[in-house]
C-alpha cells in the first residue's frame, strides 16, 4: 500500500512537555510550537518554534519563567501557561518581541496552570490553585484577567475547554467535570463525577475536548485509563469510551494516565450514516504507558503507536488532519502521517 | 556506588586475590566552590544516584558576601577521563541510554520465558538453549544500530574520484568496542570467517586505534592532503607507502583506486609508458581478484568471494600462482620508472606474504595482526593461535598511546572475560558494561558463571547484578533518565527492588504530574506500599501548602484513614467554635471533599448531616420561606436524635437555631419535638457538673437563651395543638 | 559538567541539612537565622529561629510535610514547618520548642515506624530521650516515650558525664513490620557513655533496650564523632559506620531472627579516616558507598569490593583555591 501510515522519531537535546501545530503559510515548512525544559539547567524552560522535517534546532525561542504546563494555539495567538502560574501570549507568527505576559501571584494564579483554552475573544485559565480566570484584550497591548472563581485550594483544576463563547468546561482532581455558563452568572450549571477504573472512586481529569459540531458533548481523559464522553443533555450518564468501567470482559486500551484527548475528524467513523445522528466522533488519546490510539463508542480501540516511553502530549494538524505530532518522554518528538487507505482498511 | 574512576581499587578486582598489595591511593579531585580558604566546615549529602551535594563553609570571620557554597558533584562523571565522555556528548549518551531500554527489556523477558520453559521441562540452563545466542545477536544488532551505523552514507553524495578514504559518519570507539564483542562472543555465523570479519572491523575503526602512534588510516589521510598539490604521484614515496599500507590491511578498493592515479594512465603521455601501465593494471587486477573466505562482499569492496573452504583453498593457490608469476615476469625490465617498479614489486611481496614487507607496511600491531591473517595464514579458523600471534605482533610493534579498543581485544584474545569486563568498566563506562555482559555470557560458560555467581562477601550480589545497580545509579543521577533505571533494577533479583523503592521514594512530590509518573512505575512493578507512601507524602505536602483539596484527594487515594479522620476531627472542632458564615463555604468544601464513602467513622456521617442542617439554616434565614425553615428544623431533630452526634455539639446546634425559632410567628416544632430538645438540654445541664465536660466557645448566656426560645416555642405549640 | 554550583550561603552559616530527596537545603547561622534554599542560588525563605547560634539542622521525614528541627547553642530545640494559606506564599511557622532543662540538647534525629513519627534527642549529660508525635497532621503534640542513658551496664550509671557531641542514626528501614531501632554514641569524658549502642523497642514490654554495643574490648570507650546506618536494599545483615579518633569502623550487624544467637556483630574494616577529626558520615541511597568529611577539608568515598575488602574509592578536596 503506497499510503501506509509512517512514523518518525526525532531525538532532541531537551525534554518536550507539550506540542502544538502552528498555522503555516503556504510555504512547505511545517511549524510546531514546543514547550521544553531541561531539568538539570536552572531557568532552561522555553517555548521553541520548530519546523519539520528537521526539528533539531529551533527557529525561534521564548524563555519562560518556569516549566510550561499548558500550551494552546488559536488562529492568531499562541498561549503558554507555566508551573509557577504565569501566562504568556504571543502572535502565532512567533513574534517574540510582542509577547504579553501576566505574572503569577495573588492577582492571578499561584502554582501550575494546566487548563488553558482560547474562546475567540477570551482565554480561560484554570489552575491547581482552584482559580478560574477569563483573560481578554484590554486595549493598548494590555490584557485583563478577571477572576471567575476562587476555589481557595479546595479544588484543583487540570483542564479547561471552551464550548461556545458563553460556555466552557473544566476538570480536575476529585471534582470531575464541570460545565460553566457565563450567561448564568459565571456559575457551574452541571457537574459529573465521571467513570473511573480500578476501583477508584474519583480520579483526576487531565484533558477535555469539545465535540466539533455538537457543542453539548465533550470527551474527558484522566487517571487510570479513563476516557468518557459527557453529553450535557444527560449529565448524570457519562458514556465510557476506553473500556474502563464498561464491563468485565472489555480490555481497556490503557490503564495508566490519559494525558490528552482530542476529537479526530480524520478517522472515518465505521458507520458514517448513523454518525451524523447519535454516534460520537472517534477520539484520539495519548497515555503515560506510551499508547497513541483512537477510541470510539462501542468499537474496538485502534492503536496507532505503542511507544516504550510516555507520550505526554500530541496534536492533530488542523490544516492537514492526517498528520499527528507527539511529545515523547525520552527527549524526542514523533511525527505520524496517516494514510487514508490504511485507515480505511481497519 | 560509583563507576570506577580509573584510580584506586577497582570494585571488581580481576586478580581475584583479596590479599594482594594495597591499591594505590585514588586521585584527588579538587572541588571548585569559590569560597575563600580556609574552609571551616564541610557538609555532604547524597541526593539521587551518584549526586553528592557538598557544602563548604568559610572559616574567615570577615564580612564576605559569600561565606559558603554548595556544589553538586556528579561522581559518575569522572571529569572527562573516560574515552566515551570525550567522544559522545551528554544528550547523545542519553539517546543511547533511552534507545537501549526496549532491547534490554526484550532480552530479559525472553530469558525469563526460556527459564520458565526450561523449569517446566527440567532442562538445563538458559544459555545452553540453541536459540539463545540468536536472541542475543538480535539484541546486539539493535544496540549496534543505536550506536550509529558507519555505512549510513547519504545517497546523494558526489564522490570525488581523487578521494582515497570515504567521508562518512565519525566512528566512535563505543560502537567499535560493541562490534568487537559481538564478533567474538555472539555471532556464531562468523566462526568460519572470523579473520575476514576482523579485517572489516579494522577498516571501519582503524582511525580509533591510537591517538599518538601512526596508523594506516593516518598515512592515507596525510597523503590525501598532500594529493591536491601533487602533479606526478608516482614520484612521491608517500604514494607507494600509502599503497602498501592499504594493501597490507586488505583495503583492496582503496589500493585499486589509488593505483589508477598513476601517471601511466594519463592519455597525453609524451613517452611510451604502455608496459608500465600494463604492470600497474596487472597488479590492480590481482589486487581486485584476491580470494576471500567470506559469505558475501558488501558493494564497493573488492576481491573474489569464496563461501566454502575447499573453493577458497583452490582459488587461493591459483591466485598466489598468478602473483608469483607476475613477480617473475620479464616485463619488469621494460618498466623505465624505478619508483613504480619498486613500489609495485613491494605490493606483490605483500600479497605473497613476505613478513618483512608486511611489518614495514603496517603501523600498529593490530594492523600487523590483521595482515597476518590476510597474507600469511589465510586458512586460520576461529581462535586458533590468535593470542600467541597478537603477543608476537605487540612485541614487533609496541604501542604506547593505547586506546581501550586494543586493551579490549587483548582481553578477548587471551580468553579472559574478567579483563574484558575491567576494560569496559575503565574505558567505556557503566552503560557499556551493563549491556555488554549479555554478549559476554551469550555462549561462554566461564563468563556466565563468573557473572552470575553470588558473592557472599558482597551481600550476596553477583557481578552482573552489581554492574546493573551501578548503572541504575548513574541513570538515577539525572532527572530525565531516572525513569529508565527501574528496567535495570527489576532485572536484579537480589537487591534491585530494594533500591527501586528507595529511588521512587526520593522523587520530588511537589508536582502532581510527576507524582502520577512515579505512581505509574509503582503500579508497573507492583509496589503498592511505596505508592501508598508517595500518595501520603504528596497529600501532606499539598495539605500544608494551602491546596487542601489536592491533599485530601491524595489521602483518599492512599486510604489514609488516620489522617482523614483527623481532618474530620478538625472540622468538628470548627463547629464548636461556631462556623462563621464566610468560613462556612470553605468548611463545606472540605466536608464535600471528604465524601461519604470513606466515612466508616460515624463522625463523617454527622458532618454531612450538620452540613445539610447548616446549609438549610442559611437558606431559611435569608429566604424566610416556610419550606426551608421546616426543613432546617427536621435536620435539627434528626441530628439531636442521632446517637452519633457528639454531646458537645448539642448546645452549638441549638444555639445556631435560636434565631430561627424566635423569628417565626407560628411554632416550628411540635410538642413532642420541643420536649425532646428540652430533655437534651436538661441532660446537658447535668453533664456540665461532671469534671470531664468539654466547654464550648459559646457565650455564657447561650444555654439560657436556648432554653427561653424552646420554652416559648413549646408554649405556642401547646396552644396550636388540636 | 560534573560539578555544578547550586547555592551560595550567606555570612555566618554554621550548619546545613538537606531534605529527603536532596533538593532542598536548610542552613543555620551563628546569629540564629535559618535560610532555606530551593535549587536557586539565593534562599527562598530566611527567618530568625533562635537568639543564639544554630548548631544543627535536621529535616523531618517527608511524611510529615516540609519541616525542620533546629538545635541551638543555648541547648534548646525548635521545630518549624512550611505552610501556605490560600494565596499567600509559603512561610515557616514555629510548631514546638523543646527546652534542654538542666542540660543542653546536643543532637536530634527522626525515625518512622508503625506509621508514627519518633524523635530521639541526646543531651549534654548523656541522657537520651525518645518522643512520639501524637497528631498525624500537626507537629505540636509530642509525648515523651522513654528516657535512656547510653550505657549497657547499670553499675556505670554513677555520675553525670560531660558530653561535647552526640551522634544518632535511625535504622533507615521504613517497612511497617520492622522493629524500631537506632544507634547512638557520645563524645564525652565517660567511656561507658561513648561507645555506640543499638537500642531497640521491645513491643512486649513497651520499652527501649540496648541491644548491642559496637566496639571491641580495647576500643569501647573511644569518643564517637559520627555514626551512619546504611540503607539496606537486600543484604542479610545491616551495615553501620562509626567514626572515632582511631578511624572509621564498618560494622556488619546481623538481626537474623532464625539463628540461635540472634544478634551478631563483626567489625569488617577500620578505615584510616581523615587527617584530623571525622565530621560527618553519609551513606548513598544503595548503602554501598560511604562518604566522610573531616577537619582536613576532604570528602572521602569508601567502598567494598566483591571480596568484601573496603578501600578508599575517591577523594574530593575542598581546600581549593579561590576560583
Amino acid at each position: 500500500m503506497a499510503d501506509s501510515p509512517s512514523f518518525r522519531r526525532h531525538p532532541l537535546p531537551f525534554s518536550v512537555d507539550l506540542l502544538r501545530w502552528l498555522p503555516s503559510s503556504t510555504s512547505s515548512a511545517r511549524l510546531i510550537a514546543a514547550a521544553v525544559h531541561d531539568p538539570t539547567i536552572p531557568a532552561s524552560s522555553h517555548l521553541h518554534l520548530l519546523s519539520l522535517p528537521d526539528p533539531a534546532s529551533p527557529l525561534a525561542s521564548l524563555p519562560l519563567p518556569s516549566r510550561p504546563t499548558a500550551l494552546r494555539c488559536s488562529p492568531s495567538v499562541l498561549a503558554a501557561a507555566t508551573s509557577s502560574g504565569s501566562l504568556h501570549l504571543l502572535p502565532s507568527s512567533f513574534d517574540t518581541d510582542s509577547v504579553i505576559s501576566i505574572p503569577s501571584g495573588a492577582g492571578f494564579h499561584v502554582g501550575p496552570v494546566r487548563g488553558l483554552d482560547c474562546g475567540g475573544e477570551e482565554w480561560v485559565t484554570a489552575g491547581e490553585d482552584g482559580r478560574v480566570h477569563l483573560v481578554s484584550d484590554g486595549g493598548d497591548g494590555r490584557v485583563v484577567a478577571r477572576r471567575v472563581c476562587d476555589g481557595k485550594g479546595m479544588l484543583g483544576y487540570e483542564a479547561a475547554r471552551w464550548a461556545s463563547s458563553a460556555e466552557f468546561a473544566t476538570g480536575g482532581a476529585g471534582c470531575g467535570v464541570q460545565w460553566w455558563d457565563r450567561r448564568k452568572g459565571d456559575a457551574v450549571v452541571a457537574q459529573c463525577k465521571g467513570i473511573w477504573g480500578r476501583g477508584v472512586a474519583a480520579g483526576i481529569v487531565h484533558s477535555i475536548d469539545i465535540h466539533p459540531s455538537r457543542k453539548h458533548i465533550c470527551v474527558v481523559g484522566g487517571s487510570s485509563g479513563a476516557i468518557f464522553a459527557w453529553d450535557l443533555r444527560w449529565p448524570q450518564q457519562p458514556i465510557p469510551l476506553s473500556g474502563v468501567g464498561l464491563h468485565e470482559t472489555a480490555e481497556p486500551i490503557c490503564e495508566s494516565e490519559v494525558w490528552e484527548v482530542l476529537f479526530d475528524n480524520y478517522t472515518q467513523s465505521s458507520d458514517i450514516i448513523s454518525a451524523a445522528s447519535t454516534r460520537i466522533l472517534p477520539v484520539m488519546m495519548c497515555s503515560e504507558d506510551g499508547i497513541l490510539a483512537i477510541v470510539e463508542q462501542d468499537e474496538r480501540p485502534l492503536e496507532l503507536l505503542a511507544e516504550p516511553c510516555a507520550i505526554n502530549s500530541f496534536d492533530i494538524d488542523p490544516q492537514n488532519p492526517s498528520d499527528v505530532v507527539c511529545a515523547l518522554e525520552w527527549e524526542s518528538i514523533g511525527v505520524l502521517t496517516r494514510g487514508r487507505d490504511a485507515m480505511a482498511a481497519e | 556506588m560509583l563507576a570506577d574512576s580509573g584510580g584506586g581499587g577497582a570494585i571488581v578486582p580481576f586478580s581475584g586475590d583479596p590479599n594482594h598489595a594495597a591499591p594505590p591511593p585514588p586521585p584527588v579531585r579538587p572541588i571548585r566552590h569559590g569560597v575563600a580558604p580556609p574552609i571551616s566546615r564541610v557538609f555532604v549529602s547524597w541526593s539521587s544516584g551518584n549526586l553528592l551535594q557538598v557544602a563548604c563553609l568559610s572559616g574567615g570571620r570577615g564580612a564576605e558576601e559569600v561565606a559558603g557554597s554548595v556544589v553538586e558533584v556528579n561522581l559518575a562523571v569522572a571529569n572527562g577521563s573516560a574515552e566515551v565522555e570525550q567522544e559522545i556528548d551528554e544528550a547523545e549518551m542519553r539517546r543511547i541510554e533511552y534507545g537501549s531500554v526496549p532491547a534490554f527489556a526484550l532480552l530479559q523477558s525472553r530469558r525469563n520465558a526460556l527459564a520458565d520453559a526450561a523449569a517446566m521441562q527440567h532442562m538445563h540452563s538458559v544459555s545452553e538453549r540453541a536459540e539463545w545466542w540468536q536472541y542475543v545477536l538480535q539484541y546486539s544488532k539493535t544496540i549496534g544500530k543505536l550506536l550509529g551505523s558507519p555505512d549510513s552514507l547519504p545517497g546523494l553524495m558526489i564522490e570525488d574520484p581523487r578521494a582515497i578514504l570515504k567521508v562518512r559518519e565519525r566512528p566512535t570507539s563505543l560502537k567499535a568496542a560493541w562490534e568487537l564483542l559481538e564478533i567474538f562472543y555472539v555471532d556464531k555465523n562468523l566462526h568460519s570467517w572470523l579473520p575476514e570479519r576482523l579485517v572489516d572491523w579494522l577498516a571501519d575503526y582503524d582511525s580509533l586505534l591510537t591517538k599518538t602512534d601512526g596508523t594506516v588510516y593516518c598515512k592515507l589521510s596525510d597523503f590525501q592532503k598532500k594529493l591536491i598539490n601533487l602533479q606526478v604521484v608516482e614520484n612521491d614515496p608517500d604514494y607507494w607507502n600509502g599503497l602498501s599500507a592499504a594493501l597490507s590491511v586488505g583495503w583492496l578498493d582503496v589500493v585499486v583506486n589509488m593505483l589508477r592515479f598513476h601517471g601511466s594512465y594519463q592519455l597525453d603521455q609524451m613517452d611510451n609508458r604502455e608496459t608500465e601501465n600494463g604492470l600497474v593494471e596487472a597488479v590492480a587486477v590481482l589486487v581486485s581478484t584476491m580470494p576471500r573466505m567470506r559469505p558475501d562482499l558488501p558493494t564497493g569492496k573488492l576481491g573474489q568471494c569464496c563461501t566454502s573452504r575447499p573453493d577458497f583453498i583452490k582459488a587461493w593457490e591459483k591466485w598466489r600462482g598468478q602473483v608469483s608469476k607476475l613477480e617473475c615476469s620479464a616485463f619488469w625490465i621494460q618498466c623505465g620508472h624505478q619508483k613504480t617498479r619498486d613500489g609495485l614489486k613491494n605490493l606483490l611481496h605483500i600479497m605473497m606474504g613476505n613478513i618483512k614487507d608486511l611489518t614495514a607496511a603496517t603501523s600498529h600491531w593490530l594492523e600487523l595482526f590483521a595482515s597476518h591473517f590476510l597474507y600469511i595464514r589465510p586458512f586460520t579458523v576461529g581462535f586458533e593461535g590468535m593470542h600467541h600471534l597478537a603477543q608476537k605482533c605487540i612485541q614487533l610493534k609496541p604501542s604506547f598511546g593505547n586506546s581501550g579498543l586494543t586493551g579490549l581485544l587483548n582481553g578477548i584474545l587471551s580468553e579472559n572475560p574478567e579483563v574484558v569486563l575491567a576494560e569496559c568498566t575503565k574505558k567505556f563506562g557503566p552503560w557499556m558494561v551493563t549491556h555488554s555482559m549479555e554478549l559476554l555470557a551469550a555462549d561462554n560458560e566461564y563468563a556466565d558463571i563468573m557473572l552470575h555467581e553470588e558473592r557472599p562477601n558482597f551481600g550476596g550480589l553477583s557481578i552482573e547484578e552489581l554492574h546493573r545497580l551501578v548503572y541504575a545509579q548513574v541513570l538515577s543521577s539525572h532527572s530525565l533518565t531516572w525513569q529508565i533505571a527501574p528496567t535495570y533494577l527489576s532485572s536484579c533479583l537480589n537487591q534491585g527492588l530494594g533500591l527501586l523503592e528507595i529511588l521512587l521514594l526520593k522523587q520530588p512530590i511537589q508536582d502532581n504530574r510527576q507524582v502520577l509518573k512515579t505512581l505509574e512505575l509503582c503500579r508497573l512493578y507492583e509496589l503498592e506500599n511505596v505508592s501508598t507512601n508517595i500518595m501520603k507524602i504528596a497529600g501532606i505536602y499539598h495539605w500544608k501548602h494551602g491546596r487542601k483539596g489536592t491533599g485530601v484527594y491524595w489521602f483518599q487515594q492512599a486510604h489514609d484513614k488516620v489522617r482523614l479522620d483527623r481532618i474530620a476531627q478538625q472540622l468538628f472542632e470548627r463547629i464548636g467554635k461556631s462556623v462563621a458564615d464566610d468560613n462556612f463555604k470553605q468548611w463545606e468544601g472540605l466536608v464535600e471533599l471528604l465524601g461519604s464513602d470513606i466515612g466508616s467513622a460515624g463522625g463523617l456521617e454527622f458532618l454531612h448531616r450538620y452540613r445539610d442542617f447548616k446549609r438549610s439554616l442559611q437558606q431559611a434565614l435569608e429566604g424566610r420561606t416556610g419550606e426551608a425553615a421546616r426543613q432546617t428544623v427536621e435536620f435539627l431533630i434528626q441530628l439531636m436524635r442521632n446517637p452519633s452526634t457528639p454531646q458537645r455539639f448539642w448546645l452549638p446546634l441549638l444555639h445556631d437555631s435560636v434565631r430561627l425559632l424566635n423569628c417565626k410567628p407560628c411554632p416550628l416544632l411540635n410538642v413532642a419535638e420541643t420536649t425532646l430538645l428540652l430533655n437534651k438540654l436538661q441532660e446537658l445541664s447535668m453533664a456540665k457538673l461532671r469534671p470531664d465536660f468539654c466547654t464550648n466557645h459559646l457565650p455564657s448566656h447561650a444555654l439560657s437563651s436556648v432554653r427561653l426560645a424552646l420554652a416559648s416555642n413549646l408554649a405556642r405549640a401547646i396552644l396550636e395543638e388540636p | 559538567m560534573a560539578d555544578r554550583q547550586v547555592a551560595q550561603l550567606g555570612p555566618g552559616t554554621a550548619c546545613c541539612g538537606w531534605n529527603h530527596c536532596g533538593r532542598r537545603l536548610a542552613a543555620g547561622a551563628i546569629d540564629g537565622t535559618v535560610s532555606v534554599y530551593d535549587s536557586q542560588p539565593s534562599p527562598s525563605s530566611r527567618w530568625q529561629a533562635h537568639e543564639h547560634a544554630i548548631v544543627n539542622v535536621v529535616w523531618l521525614p517527608p511524611d510529615y510535610g516540609d519541616a525542620i528541627a533546629c538545635v541551638c547553642a543555648d541547648g534548646t530545640l525548635s521545630l518549624w514547618e512550611e505552610v501556605a494559606e490560600d494565596d499567600q506564599l509559603p512561610s515557616w511557622r514555629k510548631c514546638k520548642v523543646f527546652e534542654g532543662g538542666n542540660s543542653h540538647i546536643l543532637s536530634v534525629q527522626f525515625g518512622l515506624l508503625l506509621s508514627s513519627l519518633k524523635m530521639v534527642t541526646a543531651y549534654s549529660d548523656g541522657q537520651v530521650k525518645v518522643y512520639e508525635l501524637l497528631d498525624s497532621l500537626e507537629l505540636d503534640k509530642w509525648q515523651l516515650q522513654a528516657e535512656l542513658q547510653n550505657i549497657t551496664d547499670p553499675v556505670s550509671r554513677n555520675g553525670k558525664p560531660a558530653c561535647i557531641s552526640a551522634s544518632i542514626a535511625w535504622s533507615p528501614r521504613r517497612g511497617e513490620s520492622q522493629q524500631a531501632s537506632f544507634a547512638v554514641g557520645f563524645n564525652s569524658d565517660s567511656p561507658h557513655f561513648n561507645s555506640c549502642k543499638i537500642w531497640e523497642f521491645e513491643e512486649a514490654h513497651q520499652r527501649w533496650l540496648p541491644l548491642i554495643e559496637l566496639g571491641s574490648v580495647e576500643d569501647k570507650g573511644d569518643r564517637v564523632h559520627a555514626v551512619a546506618w546504611a540503607p539496606n536494599i537486600g543484604r542479610p545483615y545491616e551495615i553501620i559506620a562509626v567514626a572515632t579518633s582511631k578511624g572509621i569502623a564498618v560494622w556488619h550487624v546481623g538481626f537474623n531472627p532464625e539463628s540461635e544467637c540472634r544478634l551478631s556483630t563483626e567489625s569488617v574494616a577500620v578505615l584510616p579516616g581523615h587527617n584530623g577529626e571525622v565530621w560527618q558520615l553519609e551513606w548513598d541511597m544503595g548503602g554501598m558507598t560511604l562518604a566522610s568529611t573531616g577537619s582536613d577539608g576532604m570528602v572521602k568515598l569508601w567502598q567494598a569490593n566483591l571480596n568484601g575488602v573496603w578501600h578508599e574509592q575517591a577523594v574530593l578536596d575542598c581546600n581549593g583555591s579561590h576560583d
